[in-house]
């Protein structure tokens, strides 16, 4: 037997976005698996101990590009955390819409990218179209279509359109008949299932032990979910559920992030019926920072985000502007690491099959850098 | 199953594209609140540097313009480098005199094949863009300007 | 935990030798998902402070944090990488951001900073990493404009 070591890299059109694996060959069937990350590293924890709160804020949203509101809610769950500040309901609807509007960006993003290597052009040029109306309507409330730095530690930065429920709703059922189109179109489709069917399965006490997040979790059969679980913002005065797959194989966690859509589009119907109409949208907060611990964790698009500020006076000259550390903590190392790993262990994945099975993991390589 | 596949397909067929024509039939989609090139209003500015100091790029510098100022002793005014700027509008939160606002001329409208023509100095960000623009972003925006949060009264 | 309740938490302090003691035993309690590690740096009291952050998923989510102190000049502890497999990746960015060694961890390696970063480890308070990188990689030089027509007299800041 003759191993061979190939290098799928960034640049690979199968390769999902800015990292590069190490593949170890036994003729088609990959033995072993490496990461190979760090083509995207900024360097954003140490930036951000440079900058003051609120710059930090506009850098949060870089660190997962697909996904930025979820990373600027975690943060602003831990200042608000350190500022001891609750945010005010209107603001609170207002971050669950905007982060459910940004998991449905983001899940019709990976759908553009998964569709692609299994070879299903159109379902990838629906997708797109279906994201563009997604960020006209961030275009619309945000002012800018992917960076929004809407979500702002003590609420959100400015008020919701007044015309808010009528657009939105309006958006949603544009969105919601093209997500039923593609469910037709490609999720149901035989040869679709026929592909992603019995590929990289995940056993549910594996994903738990793994540190597997997110629909990778919840594909495998666990349904836990952190907004259901801490019920932070205004998810716990809506109603929705959380769906999972069975087997936990690439099929079931396409179809759970393809459920997932749904669940978004109702939680976002409900959030626009239920928003109080007036009151305030965000508390203002002092320039300095005090000094405290915060830890934000939210359910983003592909699994758990966490972030870890720690505030301190160590800085000799009075009061801090910066925080003294950030962590972020984002759900991709796990899935490409020792998901991945466990997965090409365990079963026989050729390179043709590579991409449906990192596809159905939807990785976000910026949130290992960072 | 393929025949109503092929029917769901034709369907889109006969759509009108989603792509817009730019730059030759339209121009780049934009809304009320779009952020994009700055607008300086030099009457109003004081020189006091808080875009400066709020900008996470560091894209804004503070420039020495002669001439008569009332308000701005120092006769200081920010140019913006739009090389570095991500028009995250911070400088247009810190400003306290509504001096510096965002039109919706986009950066499809700035890019320019010459490098070193990025630097918009104050004279350049006083004259409103050539093209079709309106002011989105000012201060007006922020209304009701937010207040501190109330103290609490036991237990969180 | 006063704000939005993201962040309730149990919080236990150890001592460096009862670490793995301590998260086998949140393993068999119930804490069987691991999330990350966190350090954070105090050069002024010399010591660096490590944060491991496991959640159950058995209880709705709930956050155990173990929280210890090593000291800065010798920052050595044990691995947990064969409790938790995640902790391995989480160890090596801890290694190679911090310079902590884990022991029993054998793949610590440059891993997000190979062929990018040639110096001490970044992410320590001490080590200023914008003039690191201006003396290193730029030579002393500033990355200046190209120069502009109309000239200006910058104000010195």
């Amino acid at each position: 037997m003759r191993k061979l070591q190939v290098f799928l890299g960034p640049q690979h059109p199968g390769a999902p976005g800015n990292v590069a694996f190490l593949l170890t060959l036994d003729g088609e069937r990959i033995l072993d698996v490496d990461l190979i990350p760090g083509f995207l590293h900024r360097g954003f924890e140490k930036m951000m101990e440079y900058r003051r709160w609120d710059m930090d804020l506009v850098m949060s949203a870089r660190i997962c590009v697909e996904d930025p509101d979820h990373v600027e809610l975690s943060y602003t769950h831990a200042m608000d955390q350190i500022f001891g500040v609750d945010p005010p309901e209107r603001a609170k609807y207002a971050r669950t819409i905007v982060a459910e509007f940004s998991r449905l960006a983001s899940h019709l993003l990976w759908m553009m990218h998964f569709a692609g290597p299994v070879a299903a052009r159109y379902a990838t040029s629906w997708a797109i179209a279906a994201r563009e109306e997604v960020l006209k309507w961030f275009d619309y409330v945000a002012g800018h279509r992917i960076y929004h730095h809407y979500i702002y530690p003590g609420g959100v930065r400015w008020n919701l359109p007044k015309d808010l429920k009528e657009r939105t709703l309006q958006v949603l059922d544009r969105v919601e008949g093209l997500v039923r189109d593609m469910e037709r179109g490609f999720f149901l489709h035989p040869v679709f299932q026929r592909r992603a069917r019995d590929v990289g399965r995940l056993k549910a006490s594996d994903a738990v032990r793994l540190g597997a997040t997110g629909p990778v979790l919840r594909g495998s059969g666990v349904a836990h979910d952190i907004r259901k679980a801490l019920k932070y913002d205004a998810y716990g005065m809506v109603d929705f559920e959380i769906p999972k797959g069975e087997y936990g194989d690439a099929y079931d966690r396409a179809m759970v992030r393809l459920r997932e859509m749904y669940v978004s589009i109702g939680i976002i119907r409900q959030a626009v019926q239920q928003i109080p109409e007036e009151g305030p949208y965000r508390w203002r907060l002092p320039m300095a920072l005090p000094p405290g611990e915060g830890v934000g964790r939210v359910e983003s698009a592909r699994g758990e985000f966490m972030t870890h500020i720690v505030s301190t006076t160590e800085k000799p000259g009075g009061r801090p502007l910066e925080p003294y550390r950030i962590k972020f903590r984002g759900p991709t190392m796990a899935h490409l690491t020792t998901v991945l790993k466990h997965i090409v262990h365990n079963e026989e994945i050729t390179v043709a099959d590579f991409p449906v099975v990192v596809g159905s993991l939807d990785p976000c390589p910026p949130d290992i850098d960072r | 199953m393929v025949l109503k596949l092929l029917g769901l397909g034709f369907r889109y067929l006969l759509r009108r594209p989603y792509t817009r024509l730019y730059p030759y039939k339209e121009p780049p989609f934009t809304t009320e609140r779009t952020r994009a090139r700055h607008l300086l209003y030099m009457d109003r500015c004081i020189g006091c540097r808080a875009c400066q100091l709020a900008c996470p790029a560091d894209a804004i510098k503070m420039y020495k313009i002669e001439g008569e100022w009332p308000k701005n002793r120092l006769k200081i005014f920010p140019g913006v480098d739009y090389s570095r700027c991500t028009y995250c509008g911070l400088c247009v939160e810190a400003c306290p005199t509504s001096a510096l606002v965002m039109t919706d001329y986009t950066m499809e409208h700035l890019i320019t094949e010459d490098k070193s023509t990025t630097l918009y100095t104050p004279e350049m960000l006083a004259e409103p863009p050539k093209g079709e623009h309106r002011v989105t972003f000012t201060k007006d925006l922020l209304k009701p300007p937010p207040q501190p949060p109330p103290k609490k009264g036991g237990g969180g | 935990m006063k704000g939005a309740d993201t962040g309730r938490r149990i919080e236990v302090e150890v001592e460096p030798s009862q670490l793995r003691e301590r998260l086998r035993r949140a393993l068999e309690e119930g804490y069987d998902h691991f999330i990350g590690i966190n350090v954070v740096d105090y050069p002024r009291a010399g010591v660096m402070e490590v944060y491991y952050f496991v959640e159950s998923v058995q209880r709705g989510g709930e956050l155990l944090v173990v929280k210890l102190r090593v000291p800065r000049e010798n920052p050595a502890l044990d691995s947990v990488s064969d409790i938790y497999p995640l902790a391995e990746y989480q160890e090596i960015e801890g290694h190679e951001f911090f310079g902590l060694d884990f022991r029993g961890n054998g793949s610590l390696r440059k891993w997000i900073l190979d062929e990018n970063w040639e110096g001490p480890p970044p992410l320590r308070k001490d080590v200023d990493t914008r003039k690191f990188v201006l003396e290193t990689y730029y030579g002393g030089q500033r990355y200046e404009r190209p120069k502009q027509e109309k000239s200006l007299q910058e104000v010195v800041e």
